[in-house]
């Protein structure tokens, strides 16, 4: 409501610390220093926490120009709300190991899946979710 | 592509290699227009070299030389040579001379009047070659020097020569640049203020560094600028890109305004001077402007594309000359790191990786403390005393200090009249609200004053003390905010609000209404009316840039203006089967068609009203003219083509048969004159089986009881008849009435209407002729004889049935009729 109001802007968002979820499935917190009219979005001290279960792991990456066409939704987050989750913080090196062990089981259950069905005859086309060709 | 400046370990420049200096040359001159475009330089450095190259006596100095004598980009840098050419001597032999500085000695394109005549007659230049031969192998030979003090004067230089190949200094810093210049003893002689403390003499200038690479430097010695330098400068410069912090000058320049604004906009002037003795490190450098393509062949983009944000002031300067962006600051820490080994550029990775150390500490790790230069501290503090609550560093663009800062109104374009601006509030702080008066509705704005107290008065401390530590706020200009504001706002404009905002303009003026039938009528407020800026039609087509003399328009596509990609041609085709298929399909979509025509008009005379409303006294009567002419048409398409003046049936139906024409009918017949909307009625009537059939699916025919209703109600006593006479028809129709909804509400409408008619009106006519009795017996007959199953139930039931049905029949079947229609004196 910044220099607007009645309409809703980034303006105001700014200098703020967010948590944005990027359409390739990352998350990412940082301090938003800079918009554009196409939510182009300019992160400081931006970290990405990898979610596996209840853990979580940070990894710092510094700088992060976010293109506005990947943004899933961003919010702010509140300083001053207590954070007490029940997550649990664990270091990148775990988090990362776990996010493989994952994506593994996922892989492992995919296939045995896409195996049922072949014997059965059917198939199910891999959806694409990356707009790319 | 720097391969020859990234020097052997081994090269020592006395070899005086000409072929290979040649060959430099032109991968200079190819490397060079990759990266900024042919026609960044803008004067033909090549002349000069040719001329300077002969003032050696055809010593092929080549790039360095040719550079060098660029160098000079104006009188009082070139006053560096000056003091420095007594220096080069000296300090040649002990400074490391990045590779580098012949590059931007080769790249410069400033013109080097001054050099000329200040070498004077070529003794300079014999002296600038030296250096550079000499220093070559100095750049080798790291860590061999401290630089002397003596050297400041053109370390400066050199500094600022590593920044920008192409740039040409502001004119607002060349005078401070002059007194640089004026103090060759400076130790370090930098351009820019540092938070650092002045560099022990042992460190080469390290302006190009962090501030952060200057402390890790000063920690660990020169040891690794060997390292740094040995490899291509190129690797640590590229990705840094941040204009470096100088050491030492901080004392004489931090009172310099100017100091902030170069603080924040970067150097972009390099004044490529005396090709310094120091070696310098080329770390940190800016990355190419964004204009220039960097690929190979392609021309520079002079126009600033769109997306960018305005221009700092202070680099308007250059914007003549180049599009030069100012420079990302990174300001945060940067440890050292020994470069990849591929040279060109750092990648993302690295980059990352060399930031992520200092983000593992955390947000604010200590060192953040001095990035602040003292300028900006004071103006920290004087924002803060100005007794503002949230004091956040106010921005450092504005030299004048944060406290004449206020809030630039919203943009301009709708120029309509703004609030006070607060007295003094940072970019990110919620202001008390500016009333744009003329874009919200009243209510609307009075909602979110009162929303925005509320949050004001709990949301007032904390704030505050966070954004005093935040040294990265405010990275986003004022300016840019506007900028970025603006274009949201011309997305909101628009010429007919009523149009593109029905929704909002509908919702807000029924919540006035509801207000002010709440309130007393005594004390309301008068009305207040929506202005909303009303933009004038611009002319949007794009017409093609058109170059006098010659042939042809040039046509730029973009993105209002898009290339035509496919040429699509429609073919029919003429296939007889199909033709017949089509055929019903045709009539269907002509029928959709007339109802769609049929219902914009409607849909603008129903808004009549409201618009006759809000405009103003002028307009009213060709609104009032509009309306009708627009009522006329509606009538119009109702109507047969050969008779004018009767509603035609056919139309009706076939406009009834379609779900969409239903809903517009009942809509449309409270607009219509009254014999029209009598026509209407009795069409329907007349047509009720065939549409009660068409309907089956659709069960939408009771969307017409209302309109209908209103319309039996206005009709005369003989009308009535008719109409009741129409819906009986031939034979065995009423019995379908009867089976139809519709059709039993409606012939109960008729009844009742008829039977309030006799009732209320003793001399009525209905009596006049028989017809009316007739007819009336004959539903009751066949309202007795129908099955009890086949009778559906209507909408409602008139009450006064009962009293009609008494007069026409006797006891006995009036009391079957109440059974079989259930209707008693309270039915309803």
């Amino acid at each position: 409501m910044n220099y607007v109001p009645g309409t809703a802007s980034l303006i105001d968002d700014i200098d703020k610390k967010h948590l944005v979820l990027l359409r390739d499935g990352r998350t990412l917190i940082g301090y938003l220093r800079s918009i554009d009219q196409f939510a182009n979005l300019v992160f400081h001290q931006t970290v990405e926490r990898i979610h596996v279960g209840k853990k979580f792991g940070d990894i710092p990456r510094g700088i992060f120009i976010v293109r506005g066409e990947n943004v899933v939704l961003l919010g702010e987050i509140d300083m001053d709300k207590p954070s007490d989750t029940v997550l649990q913080q664990v270091s990148i090196e775990e988090i990362l190991e776990e996010q493989r062990l994952q994506q593994q089981s996922k892989q492992e259950t995919e296939k045995v899946k896409m195996l049922a069905l072949k014997d059965r005859g059917l198939s199910i086309p891999k959806a694409d979710n990356l707009d790319e060709y | 592509m720097f391969r020859f400046q990234s020097l052997d370990e081994d090269c020592t420049l006395e070899e005086e290699d000409d072929g290979g200096m040649i060959e430099e040359e032109d991968e200079i001159n190819q490397f060079n227009d990759d990266t900024f475009g042919a026609g960044a330089i803008d004067d033909d450095w090549q002349e000069e070299h040719k001329r300077l190259a002969g003032l050696q006596g055809g010593t092929g100095l080549g790039a360095g030389l040719g550079g060098g004598g660029r160098m000079g980009g104006k009188s009082d840098l070139g006053g560096a040579f000056d003091s420095s050419s007594s220096h080069l001597h000296s300090s040649v032999g002990q400074l490391p001379l990045p590779p580098s500085l012949k590059f931007s000695l080769s790249s410069s394109g400033l013109p080097p009047p001054d050099v000329e005549d200040r070498a004077g007659e070529g003794g300079l230049a014999e002296s600038l070659a030296r250096l550079i031969l000499e220093a070559d192998p100095a750049i080798t030979g790291v860590g061999a020097a401290a630089p002397p003090p003596s050297s400041s004067g053109s370390s400066l230089s050199a500094l600022q020569g590593l920044e920008q190949p192409m740039v040409l200094p502001q004119p607002s810093s060349i005078p401070h640049l002059n007194q640089l210049h004026q103090h060759p003893h400076h130790l370090q002689h930098q351009l820019l203020p540092g938070p650092s403390s002045g560099l022990p003499p042992g460190l080469p200038p390290s302006s190009m560094l962090s501030y952060q690479q200057q402390q890790h430097l000063l920690r660990r010695g020169t040891a690794p600028m060997a390292q740094m330098n040995s490899h291509s400068i190129w690797e640590n410069s590229m990705g840094f890109g941040p204009v470096s912090i100088t050491l030492g000058m901080v004392t004489h320049m931090e009172d310099s305004p100017l100091m902030s604004i170069i603080n924040e906009v970067g150097l972009p002037t390099r004044p490529p001077q005396g090709r310094s003795d120091e070696g310098r490190d080329l770390s940190e450098r800016v990355p190419p402007p964004r204009s220039s393509s960097p690929v190979i062949g392609s021309p520079p983009v002079r126009a600033v594309p769109i997306g960018t944000p305005p221009k700092q002031p202070m680099s308007h300067a250059l914007n003549h000359q180049i599009h030069h962006p100012t420079a990302v600051h990174v300001r945060a820490p940067i440890q050292h790191r020994y470069p990849p080994p591929f040279p060109e550029r750092l990648s993302p990775n690295t980059l990352l990786n060399i930031a992520n150390s200092p983000l593992c500490r955390g947000p604010f790790p200590p060192g953040v403390g001095p990035v602040l230069s003292q300028i900006q501290r004071a103006q920290l503090l004087n924002s803060q005393m100005a007794g503002f609550p949230r004091g956040g560093p106010a921005p450092p663009l504005l030299p004048g200090g944060g406290s004449g800062r206020f809030f630039g109104g919203p943009p301009p374009p709708l120029g309509h009249r703004m609030g006070p601006p607060p007295p003094h509030c940072p970019p990110n702080h919620t202001p008390p609200i500016r009333h744009n008066t003329t874009h919200l509705h009243p209510q609307h704005r009075r909602m979110l004053t009162q929303r925005m107290q509320n949050r004001g008065v709990d949301r007032g401390r904390t704030g505050g003390d966070r954004r005093s530590r935040d040294h990265y706020s405010n990275l986003m200009s004022q300016k840019e905010k506007e900028w970025v504001t603006k274009i949201q706002m011309m997305q909101l404009q628009s010429t007919d609000p009523y149009l593109d905002d029905y929704y909002y303009q509908n919702y807000y003026e029924k919540m006035e209404k509801r207000q002010e039938r709440e309130r007393d009528s005594s004390k309301k407020e008068h009305t207040t009316k929506l202005i909303t800026p009303q933009v004038a039609k611009v002319e949007h087509t794009y017409r093609p840039v058109q170059f006098a003399g010659s042939l042809g328009k040039l046509t730029v596509s973009s993105v209002n203006n898009p290339r035509k990609m496919i040429d699509a041609v429609v073919t029919s085709r003429t296939d007889d089967e199909e033709k017949r298929e089509k055929q019903v399909w045709n009539k269907r979509r002509q029928i959709l068609y007339t109802v769609e025509k049929m219902y914009s008009l409607l849909l603008e005379v129903q808004d009549f009203e409201k618009r006759f409303v809000q405009a103003p006294e002028e307009d009213r009567e060709a609104l009032l003219e509009q309306h009708k002419s627009r009522t006329l048409q509606l009538c119009n398409t109702l109507r047969e083509k050969e008779w004018d003046d009767r509603v035609s049936d056919e139309q009706c139906v076939m406009i009834m048969s379609v779900r969409k024409g239903k809903r517009l009918i009942s809509r449309l017949l409270p607009f219509l004159p009254s014999p029209q909307a009598a026509a209407v009625v009795m069409a329907i009537s007349r047509n009720l089986p065939a549409l009660a059939k068409k309907d089956k699916q659709d069960q939408v025919l009771c969307w017409l009881v209302e309109p209908v209703a209103a319309v039996i109600q206005s009709l005369c006593s003989s009308a009535l008849t008719d109409l009741l006479q129409e819906l009986q028809g031939s034979e065995g129709q009423l019995a379908s009435v009867l089976h139809n909804k519709f059709g039993v509400t409606l012939l109960y409408l008729i009844l009742s209407e008829g039977e309030r008619m006799q009732s209320s009106d003793s001399n009525c006519q209905l009596m006049d002729d028989n017809r009316w009795t007739e007819l009336v017996f004959s539903v009751t007959r066949e309202l007795l004889s129908v099955p009890p199953s086949s009778l559906s139930p209507p909408l409602f039931t008139p009450p006064n049935l009962l009293s009609l049905f008494s007069r026409y029949v006797d006891r006995q079947r009036l009391e079957l009729l109440q059974d079989k229609l259930q209707i008693t004196s309270l039915s309803r």
